[in-house]
């Protein structure tokens, strides 16, 4: 972690960095752990502006932690561990004409398959599992971001994919 | 190398080019692609940092009443401070400058632009210094001789009425029922009650008891209390008493005497044996001294 210039950060310009740095992450977080039924960017909005009115109490390099510890618990007040269904794109990147309906059919099911299955992963293993897969986050960019060890990193996001392959073959 | 750690290293893209062929041959290698190329379809809905950004900044831009209060309490403290200071300046100088004689003592006021007041005994001049550019305004209670400069209305205020002037010599006298006004040089208005009167130069004007009773023309230049003497002509003779009570601090009591009879003549200042016998001899009075302030007068 680089130095504090400033042991606060009540200044418009140095929030709005830290904003920059974290706020896209932060909503990434929130939506792969809670999904966008309890609007993620919302929370991100407040959990910022939490972070303003206490700038003066928190350092910057205390800025990470402070945001994902509030939006956390912002979200948690809110869905008291509801399921998770994650949406995903109707349409195809590329619409293939001659493709066999059954084809197609059976791509829907996947999906449909793929998501019982995301929502049926724990939390941590979907965070860590989407930020890696879909974000295309490295194992040491989401263990800063999460506060946990690579290796945890590493234990969720395989254990998660092997979860994810177990549940799709079963259903 | 494993299965097991082909697949992590594929999750955490850092296969080499060799270990790539080696995950390729893997017989789940063609699920393991479909299932991660299906997943980026669950991507987050685009967020836009910029966009977010400027309406975290509006709400905070908003609401900064209240983290204004982390500068603005000091602020207001200095303001509170600043405010005090300054009604307390501007309270004192505004204040009125209030100057008084007691009994047997006369005094010399130079006022804001040079003119002149002598006080005679157990009176009082308050005036504004601030305010006197403005207005020349005095207040007086009991007897004060006037030297005024040129310049704006001078207004002496008392008890009886107001007297006016531009710039002139006058005395004022305000005693009980007693208003006189003397003009000794100029014009002088005086304002009484409902009347207005115009004094010239040794013209006098005088009230005793709500009465106006007429005088010869004044010759003198300066009222006589100046030059440390009273002088009386046709007054009754308890007003005589009381200006020399005031002048030697003393009480008088008359005991078979008309106090009412006119007096003219004057005692001086200087010596209270003399004074006395200026004022008894005249009316066939004898006095004498029941303690240090106390004097007795009476007939035969």
């Amino acid at each position: 972690m680089s130095k504090d210039i400033s042991d606060n950060i009540c200044d418009e310009r140095l929030f709005s960095s830290l904003f920059e740095k974290h706020s896209k992450n932060l909503h990434d977080f929130l939506y792969y752990k809670f999904g966008e039924h309890f609007n993620p960017k919302d929370k991100v909005q407040e959990a910022f502006i939490k972070l303003w009115e206490h700038c003066g109490k928190v350092t910057p390099s205390k800025a990470k932690s402070f945001l994902f510890t509030v939006a956390n618990n912002l979200m948690l007040n809110e869905a008291s561990h509801q399921k998770v269904v994650l949406k995903y794109q109707k349409t195809k990147p590329k619409t293939h004409t001659n493709e066999t309906p059954e084809f197609i059919l059976e791509g829907n099911e996947y999906m449909d398959k793929l998501q019982k299955a995301i929502g049926n992963l724990t939390e941590a293993q979907r965070t860590a599992f989407l930020l890696n897969r879909i974000e295309g986050k490295k194992h040491k960019e989401i263990a800063v971001l999460l506060d946990i060890s690579q290796k945890a990193v590493e234990k969720r996001i395989y254990g998660a994919l092997k979860k994810l392959r177990e549940d799709i073959d079963g259903l | 190398m494993e299965r097991k750690d082909l697949i992590k290293k594929w999750l955490d893209d850092e296969l080499n080019s060799q270990e790539l062929e080696a995950f390729k041959k893997l017989e789940d290698y063609k699920e393991l692609t479909t299932l991660s190329n299906n997943l980026k379809r669950f991507k987050a809905p685009e967020y836009n940092v910029q966009e977010e950004l400027n309406v975290a900044l509006r709400h905070i831009n908003t609401s900064k009443k209240e983290s204004k209060t982390h500068w603005l309490r000091p602020v207001l403290r200095i303001a509170a401070i600043l405010a005090i200071s300054f009604s307390v300046y501007y309270y004192t100088t505004t204040l009125d400058t209030n100057i008084a004689t007691i009994a047997a003592q006369k005094t010399t006021i130079e006022l804001p632009d040079a003119s002149n007041v002598s006080l005679n005994a157990m009176s009082s001049l308050a005036f504004n210094e601030s305010s006197w550019d403005k207005h020349r305004d005095v207040t007086l209670e009991g007897e004060a001789f006037f030297k005024v400069a040129k310049g704006s209305t001078f207004n002496v205020k008392t008890k009886h009425g107001m007297v006016t002037v531009l710039g002139t010599e006058f005395n004022v006298k305000q005693r009980d029922d007693y208003f006189e006004v003397i003009c000794y040089e100029g014009s002088v208005k005086v304002t009484h009650n409902n009347d207005i009167v115009i004094l010239k130069p040794g013209n006098s004007f005088l009230k005793i008891d709500g009465k106006l009773i007429a005088r010869e023309k004044e010759t003198s230049l300066n009222p006589s209390w100046i030059n440390n003497e009273s002088y009386f002509k046709s007054m009754p003779f308890e007003y005589v008493i009381r200006e020399f009570e005031r002048q030697y601090n003393v009480s008088i009591n008359p005991q078979n005497i008309d106090v009412k009879q006119l007096f003219t003549g004057s005692f001086s200042h200087n010596n209270l044996d003399v004074a006395l016998k200026e004022i008894t001899l005249p009316l066939d009075v004898t006095y004498n001294f029941k303690n240090k302030t106390t004097i007795e007068l009476s007939r035969e």
